[in-house]
C-alpha cells in the first residue's frame, strides 16, 4: 500500500515537473509498444529502435529522403572484395565519458556477432566476419564474401561503449553518442530522454522528450486529440482530417502479390498479364488510402532503395484487355487462389479483397483465403505447394534491392514462386558485385524481366502517416526513424 | 482455527497444483513451446538446443515434476520478450494492477451501499427505478465499449481527464470507473434485494409497529444482516478482478498492469512470462480467499471455521 | 400403461394451456420484464430469419462505398440504413447476421457447460459420500482458477476460432450449475415424500426424473439465462482482445472491435453493434429478473408481501 502511495506522489511530482518544463521545449511521443529492452544490439524491436535511434548512432546515416551519408564515420571505402575501411569522426565521446574510437567500433561489431548474445539483428549482419583496429580513428570490417551493401548494414548497427557494455546494465541504462541522453525509464509508463549538451553535431531544438506506450490505435488518437501527445505513429489515412496536424512520407513497405508461376492457370503469361491489367490501382489509392500511397512502378522495389529500376512504369488499368487475355488463355471460369492475412499490415485485408474483386471481373474465379498468421507464413515461406497468388507487404529496412530480388524473385528465395534459373544467376551476381554501376545494371535487367513476364502483381508503395499536435514542426523520414533532433516546436 | 487454516492451505495447494497442471497440459501437449517461443527463422539446431534446455526430450511425467518444481520455487525463467527474469516483470506490474483493482472495487463498494439502501427504501419508487435501471444498464454494456465511450466523452470532447497511461491520480479515474461499473451494478442490486428482504421480515415489522424511528430500524438491524452477503459478493468481485477481468480495461487505457503485460506476452509468444503471471495470480487468489474467510469469521461469529 | 397415458394427455395439455395463460398474464404485470421478453423474441427471430431480413450479403464488400454514414445523415446512402464499415460492408446486415453468431455462441456454451455441470451435480448430490466430496472439491478448485487469464492462454495456443471459444468458455463456466444442482438434489432427497418414494422401491432413474428434475427447472433456468449474458459479454471481450471469432466470420463483439480504430471518423461502426450487445444483454437481464421472481415461491411472496410493507413504511415517514 505504501508503495502505491509513493507511486502516486511520485506521479504527481513528475506531473508538476512536466508542467514546469512545458515552457522549455519538451515533447511527448506515443509509440505502439514499450521497448522490450534498451540494449540496442539484441532485439529486432520497433519500440526499442524508436527510442534508441536518438541515444545511439551508427557509422553510416541517411538523409530524410533515404540517401546514405556519413554518420560516426566520416568516410567509407572498399579495400578489397571482403574488406571495408571506415575513418571515424574525431572527438566524439559517449554519454558516460568513454571515448568513441576504433576500439569501440571493434567491440560493438564483435558484441553483436558473438553467438553467445544470440542477437536477433543477425538477420542484418549475417555477412560480417569481424572488425580490426588500424589506428585510433580507422577501423576495418571484414565480410565472409563480397558484400556491396556493407555500408547500408553499418547504418543499422548501433555503436556501444565497450566499458559500459561489459560492466554496466546496458539493457536498462543505454549510453550512446547521440544527441539525446537517457533520462528515466518508468517501466510500463514512459521513457524520458534529455538533450545531450556535449553532442558533437548541431544542437537540437527539443530539450526533453517523453515516450508513452499506447498499444490501442484508438487510444493513441484520443490522446493526440486531447493534446496529451505531440506525435503518434501509424495514423490511419481516414484520420488525416481529424488529427490536429499530420505528416505523410513514402515508407519502406511495398505491397505485392507474388504469383505461383509454376501453377497450372498462372503459369500462362497471358493470365499473369491480365492479373496486372485488371486492377484499377488509382481508384484503390483514393478509396483505401485517401491518396496516401503511391502506385508501384511496375516492380515491387522501394523507390528509395538502391537498385530501383527508374525506367519501368506502372501497369495500366485495362479491364477489357484483361478479359480478352483470360479468354485467349482459355482460363475463363478457372479458379485462382488468393492467399493473404489480416491485421499485420496497413489495410492488408482491404487490398486483398479489392484486388480479388477486380480479378473476378476478368472471368477468373478468385478464391480468397485469409489465413491465420502462422499458417500464412507457412504458405508464404514453407516447403508446400506455392499458392496461385499470395499477398505480402514487403519492408526494406536496408534500402537495397537485394532484399526484394533474393526474397521474392530468386527461385531459391524464401517467398519466390518461379523456377527462372537465368534470373537467379543475375541476382546471385548482383549480390556480390561491388561496382555500383554494374550492380545497378544487373538489377535493371532483373526487374525489367520480372516486369515483362509479370512474375508479381506490384500494388503500392505505402506511406507512413504520423499524427501531430498543432505546435509540432517535423518532416518524417523515409526510413521511419523518429529522430527528435529533426523536430521542432512552435511556441 | 489452526485446523481451519491448515485445511484451507491444503485446498489452496490443490488449486495451485491444478493451475500448474492445466498450464502444463495446455502449453506442452496442445502447443509446442519451441514453435511458440522461437522465431520462424530459427535453425533446427537452435530448436533442438532449446527443446533440450526445456527438458522436452524427457518423458512427460518427468517434465511435469520438473516444471512444477520450478514453479514451486517461483523460478519462472527469463522472459524471452523482455530478456530479464519473468518474476521481476510480474512484481513490477502487480502493484499497478492492485492499485487499479483497489480503486475500482473501492468505488463500487462505497457507492453501492448507499445506492442499494436508498433504492430499497421505497421499492418501485422513482429512486428505486433509477438505481435498478442504471444497474441493469451497467451490467449490460461491454466493458471496452464503456471505456471507449468514457475516453471520447471525458478526455477528448470535454478534456477533463487524461486518455491513457499512469502517473497521477487523474490517470486513475477513467479506468477505475470503467472497472467499477459491473461490480457496482451487481453489489447495488444485491444490497437492494437484501435490504428489501430484511425490511420485510417479521422482526422489522414488529419494530415498526412499536414505533421505532424508521432510520434506526434500517441501519441498526437490516444493514447488519445484509452485510454478510454483501461482503461475500465483494470478495468474489475481488477474486474475479484478480482472475483477469482487468485485462480489457488495462488494454483500453494503456494501464501498465499485469493484464496488459499478459496480453503483450501472449502476442509475443513469451510463455515463461505468461506462466509466471498465471501462477502468481493463482497463488494470490488462494491467499485472498483464505483472508476473506477469516474476515467473515470476524464479522459474523456465527460462521464456523469447520 | 399406454391406456392411462392416453387418458392423461388431454388433461396435461389443458394444464399447460392454463399455465401459459397465467404466464402471459403475470408477464403483463411486469412491464420491464415484458419489454425484455419481447425484444428477446425479436432478436431470436432476427437471428433465425437473417437471410430473409438482411438487405445485403454481410460479407459483400465495396471498397468504393466504404465508411458511408447512416442513411439519415448527409452523405448517407439509403441502401445502407446504418452505414457501411471500413470494407464497405453493410452495417445493418452484419448486425442481423451477427445475432446468429452471438446467440449461437451463447446457446452452445450454456448447453455444453449446463449439461456437464448438471451431470456432475446430479452424481455428486445423488451418490453422495466420497464421490460427492471429491467432485465438490474439484468445483472449489476450479472456481479459484484465474479464469480469464487461462482462457486467453488456451485460445492463443490452440488458435482462435468459434469452436475454441465455445469449448473454452464451456470448460470454465460449468461449476455454477454443478453447485446448484447438487444443493437442490440434496435438499429434495431429504424431503419426506422422496424418502417415501425410495422406501416404496422407486429406482434412481425414476426418482431423478419424477422428483428431482422438476425442482431443478427454476433455479437452472435463472442461472442459465444470467450465464448466457456473461457468455455474450465474454465473447465480445475476447474478440476485442483479438483472440475471438476471426474474420470472415462475424459477431457483434468482433464488429465493435474492428470498428474501434475508426471511432472518430465513423462512430456508427462501434455504436450499433455495441448497442446490439447492450440491448440484448439488458433484455435478457430484465426477463431473467422476472423469471427469477416468478418461478421462486419465496421471491413471489416478497413481491406481493412487499407492496404491503412498502405502503406501511411510506405511510409512516
Amino acid at each position: 500500500m505504501t508503495t502505491t502511495i509513493r507511486h502516486l506522489l511520485a506521479g504527481a511530482a513528475a506531473l508538476t515537473l512536466l508542467a514546469g518544463a512545458a515552457g522549455a521545449q519538451s515533447i511527448t511521443i506515443a509509440i505502439g509498444s514499450e521497448p522490450s529492452t534498451l540494449d540496442p544490439q539484441l532485439r529486432d524491436d520497433g519500440g526499442e529502435r524508436q527510442v534508441n535511434d536518438n541515444i545511439y548512432e551508427t557509422l553510416m546515416a541517411r538523409t530524410p529522403e533515404g540517401e546514405l551519408e556519413p554518420g560516426l564515420a566520416t568516410e567509407a571505402r572498399q579495400i578489397d572484395e571482403t574488406t571495408w575501411e571506415f575513418d571515424l569522426r574525431e572527438g566524439v565521446t559517449f554519454h558516460n565519458g568513454e571515448p568513441f574510437d576504433a576500439d569501440a567500433v571493434v567491440a560493438s561489431v564483435e558484441r553483436i556477432i558473438d553467438p553467445a548474445n544470440n542477437s536477433e539483428q543477425m538477420a542484418y549482419f549475417g555477412t560480417i566476419d569481424g572488425a580490426e583496429k588500424v589506428d585510433d580513428l580507422t577501423v576495418r570490417i571484414t565480410t565472409t564474401g563480397p558484400d556491396p551493401i556493407l555500408p547500408s548494414r553499418m547504418y543499422w548497427m548501433k555503436m556501444v561503449p565497450p566499458g559500459h557494455a561489459t560492466d554496466g546494465d546496458i539493457g536498462a541504462e543505454p549510453v550512446g553518442t547521440g544527441p539525446y541522453r537517457f533520462g528515466d525509464w518508468s517501466r510500463g509508463e514512459s521513457i524520458t530522454l534529455e538533450r545531450n549538451p556535449d553532442y558533437w553535431g548541431e544542437e537540437p531544438e527539443v530539450e526533453t522528450a517523453t515516450y508513452r506506450f499506447v498499444g490501442e490505435a484508438g487510444t493513441r488518437l484520443s490522446g493526440l486529440m486531447a493534446g496529451e501527445f505531440d506525435i503518434i505513429t501509424n495514423l490511419l489515412p481516414e484520420f488525416t482530417q481529424t488529427a490536429p496536424k499530420f505528416a505523410a512520407v513514402d515508407g519502406l513497405e511495398t505491397s505485392v502479390f507474388v504469383l505461383g508461376t509454376d501453377n497450372e492457370v498462372v503459369s500462362n503469361p497471358k493470365v499473369r498479364e491480365a492479373l496486372n491489367l485488371a486492377i484499377d490501382r488509382e481508384a484503390m489509392v483514393q478509396a483505401l488510402f485517401q491518396g496516401y500511397a503511391s502506385i508501384a512502378q511496375g516492380h515491387h522495389v522501394n523507390p528509395a532503395a538502391f537498385g530501383f529500376n527508374a525506367d519501368l512504369e506502372s501497369y495500366p488499368y485495362d479491364p477489357e484487355r484483361a478479359r480478352a487475355l483470360i479468354e485467349e488463355a482459355g482460363a475463363t471460369g478457372a479458379t485462382i487462389d488468393v492467399v493473404g492475412e489480416s491485421g499485420r499490415w496497413l489495410k492488408d485485408r482491404e487490398q486483398i479483397e479489392a484486388v480479388a474483386g477486380y480479378w473476378a471481373e476478368t472471368g477468373l474465379v478468385p478464391n480468397v483465403q485469409i489465413q491465420e498468421f502462422s499458417q500464412y507464413l507457412d504458405s508464404l515461406m514453407g516447403d508446400g505447394p506455392r499458392p496461385d497468388s499470395i499477398f505480402i507487404a514487403n519492408s526494406n529496412e536496408l534500402l537495397d534491392a537485394d532484399r526484394e530480388a533474393s526474397f521474392i524473385y530468386h527461385m531459391d528465395g524464401a517467398a519466390a514462386s518461379n523456377s527462372d534459373a537465368e534470373m537467379a544467376t543475375m541476382i546471385d551476381e548482383a549480390r556480390v558485385t561491388t561496382d555500383p554501376e554494374a550492380r545497378q545494371d544487373l538489377y535493371d535487367q532483373v526487374f525489367a524481366k520480372g516486369h515483362d513476364l509479370n512474375y508479381t502483381v506490384p500494388l503500392f508503395n505505402l506511406q507512413d502517416i504520423y499524427g501531430m499536435s498543432e505546435r509540432m514542426e517535423w518532416q518524417p523520414r523515409t526510413d521511419a526513424k523518429l529522430l527528435i533532433k529533426e523536430m521542432g516546436v512552435t511556441e | 482455527m489452526a485446523a481451519f487454516l491448515l485445511r484451507r492451505l491444503i485446498q489452496g495447494g490443490l488449486v495451485v497444483l491444478g493451475v500448474t497442471f492445466t498450464v502444463f497440459v495446455v502449453t506442452r501437449i496442445f502447443g509446442n513451446p519451441v514453435d511458440l517461443m522461437l522465431p520462424l527463422s530459427a535453425s533446427p539446431e537452435q530448436r533442438a538446443a532449446f527443446a533440450s534446455e526445456l527438458g522436452l526430450d524427457r518423458p512427460l511425467p518427468v517434465q511435469f515434476v520438473q516444471f512444477a518444481g520450478e514453479l514451486l520455487r517461483f523460478d519462472f525463467g527469463e522472459s524471452t520478450w523482455q530478456r530479464r527474469p519473468a518474476m521481476e516483470v510480474v512484481l513490477e506490474r502487480l502493484p499497478n494492477s492492485l492499485l487499479l483493482i483497489g480503486a475500482g472495487l473501492g468505488l463500487a463498494i462505497v457507492l453501492s451501499l448507499p445506492a442499494g439502501i436508498l433504492a430499497a427504501q421505497r421499492p418501485g419508487g422513482i429512486l428505486d427505478r433509477i438505481v435498478t435501471g442504471l444497474s441493469l444498464v451497467g451490467l449490460s454494456m461491454p466493458q471496452f465499449w464503456v471505456g471507449l465511450l468514457l475516453i471520447v466523452l471525458f478526455a477528448v470532447t470535454i478534456p477533463l481527464l487524461p486518455t491513457s497511461g499512469m502517473g497521477s491520480p487523474a490517470h486513475l479515474v477513467l479506468p477505475a470507473v470503467t472497472l467499477a461499473l459491473v461490480p457496482f451494478a451487481r453489489l447495488t442490486l444485491l444490497v437492494r434485494s437484501q435490504m428489501m428482504e430484511e425490511l420485510n421480515k417479521p422482526y422489522i415489522r414488529t419494530a415498526l409497529a412499536r414505533g421505532l424511528p424508521h432510520r434506526r430500524v434500517l441501519v441498526g438491524h437490516a444493514l447488519r444482516n445484509a452485510l454478510i452477503p454483501f461482503l461475500t459478493l465483494a470478495g468474489w468481485e475481488l477474486v474475479l478482478a484478480l482472475a483477469g477481468y482487468t485485462v480489457v480495461v488495462e488494454t483500453v487505457f494503456a494501464w501498465p498492469g499485469m493484464g496488459l503485460v499478459a496480453i503483450q506476452a501472449l502476442q509475443r509468444g513469451d510463455l515463461f512470462l505468461v506462466q509466471a503471471i498465471v501462477y502468481v495470480v493463482a497463488v494470490l487468489i488462494v491467499l485472498v480467499n483464505i483472508l476473506l474467510d477469516l474476515v467473515f469469521k470476524l464479522v459474523d461469529p456465527r460462521i464456523g471455521l469447520g | 400403461m399406454a391406456d392411462s397415458a392416453a387418458r392423461q394427455a388431454p388433461s396435461r395439455r389443458s394444464r399447460n394451456g392454463t399455465r401459459l395463460r397465467a404466464f402471459a398474464a403475470e408477464l403483463g404485470e411486469d412491464v420491464p420484464g415484458l419489454i425484455g421478453f419481447l425484444v428477446l423474441v425479436g432478436i431470436v427471430a432476427m437471428a433465425i430469419f437473417a437471410p430473409l431480413l438482411a438487405p445485403h450479403d454481410p460479407a459483400a464488400q465495396s471498397v468504393l462505398a466504404r465508411l458511408a454514414p447512416p442513411a439519415w445523415l448527409p452523405r448517407g446512402n439509403p441502401a445502407h440504413l446504418l452505414g457501411t464499415d471500413a470494407l464497405g460492408r453493410d452495417v445493418l446486415s452484419r448486425i442481423i447476421w451477427g445475432a446468429r453468431a452471438t446467440l449461437l455462441v451463447g446457446v452452445a456454451v450454456v448447453l455444453l457447460s449446463g449439461t456437464f455441470g448438471v451431470i456432475v451435480g446430479l452424481v455428486a448430490g445423488y451418490v453422495g459420500g466420497r464421490t460427492d466430496s471429491i467432485l465438490m472439491r474439484l468445483v472449489d478448485i476450479q472456481v479459484s482458477f484465474p479464469g480469464i487469464l487461462l482462457i486467453l492462454l488456451i485460445v492463443s495456443i490452440v488458435g482462435p476460432s468459434l469452436t475454441t471459444i465455445v469449448v473454452v468458455l464451456a470448460l470454465t463456466n460449468w461449476m455454477i450449475y454443478a453447485r446448484i444442482v447438487r444443493g437442490t438434489v440434496m435438499s429434495v432427497r431429504a424431503a419426506p415424500y422422496v424418502e417415501a418414494a425410495e422406501i416404496v422401491g422407486c429406482g434412481p432413474a425414476r426418482i431423478i426424473l419424477r422428483h428431482i428434475l422438476p425442482n431443478l427447472v427454476s433455479p437452472l433456468l435463472t442461472v442459465a439465462i444470467l450465464e448466457f449474458t456473461n457468455v455474450v459479454l465474454a465473447e465480445a471481450a475476447i474478440s476485442f482482445l483479438g483472440l475471438g471469432v476471426q474474420p470472415p466470420a462475424t459477431s457483434w463483439g468482433l464488429d465493435v472491435a474492428s470498428g474501434r480504430d475508426y471511432v472518430y471518423v465513423a462512430w456508427w461502426l462501434v455504436t450499433f453493434p455495441g448497442l446490439a450487445i447492450a440491448i440484448t444483454v439488458l433484455s435478457i437481464n430484465l426477463f431473467a429478473n422476472w423469471v427469477r421472481v416468478t418461478t421462486d415461491p419465496r421471491e413471489r411472496e416478497k413481491r406481493f408481501g412487499w407492496s404491503k410493507t412498502a405502503r406501511r413504511l411510506a405511510g409512516r415517514s
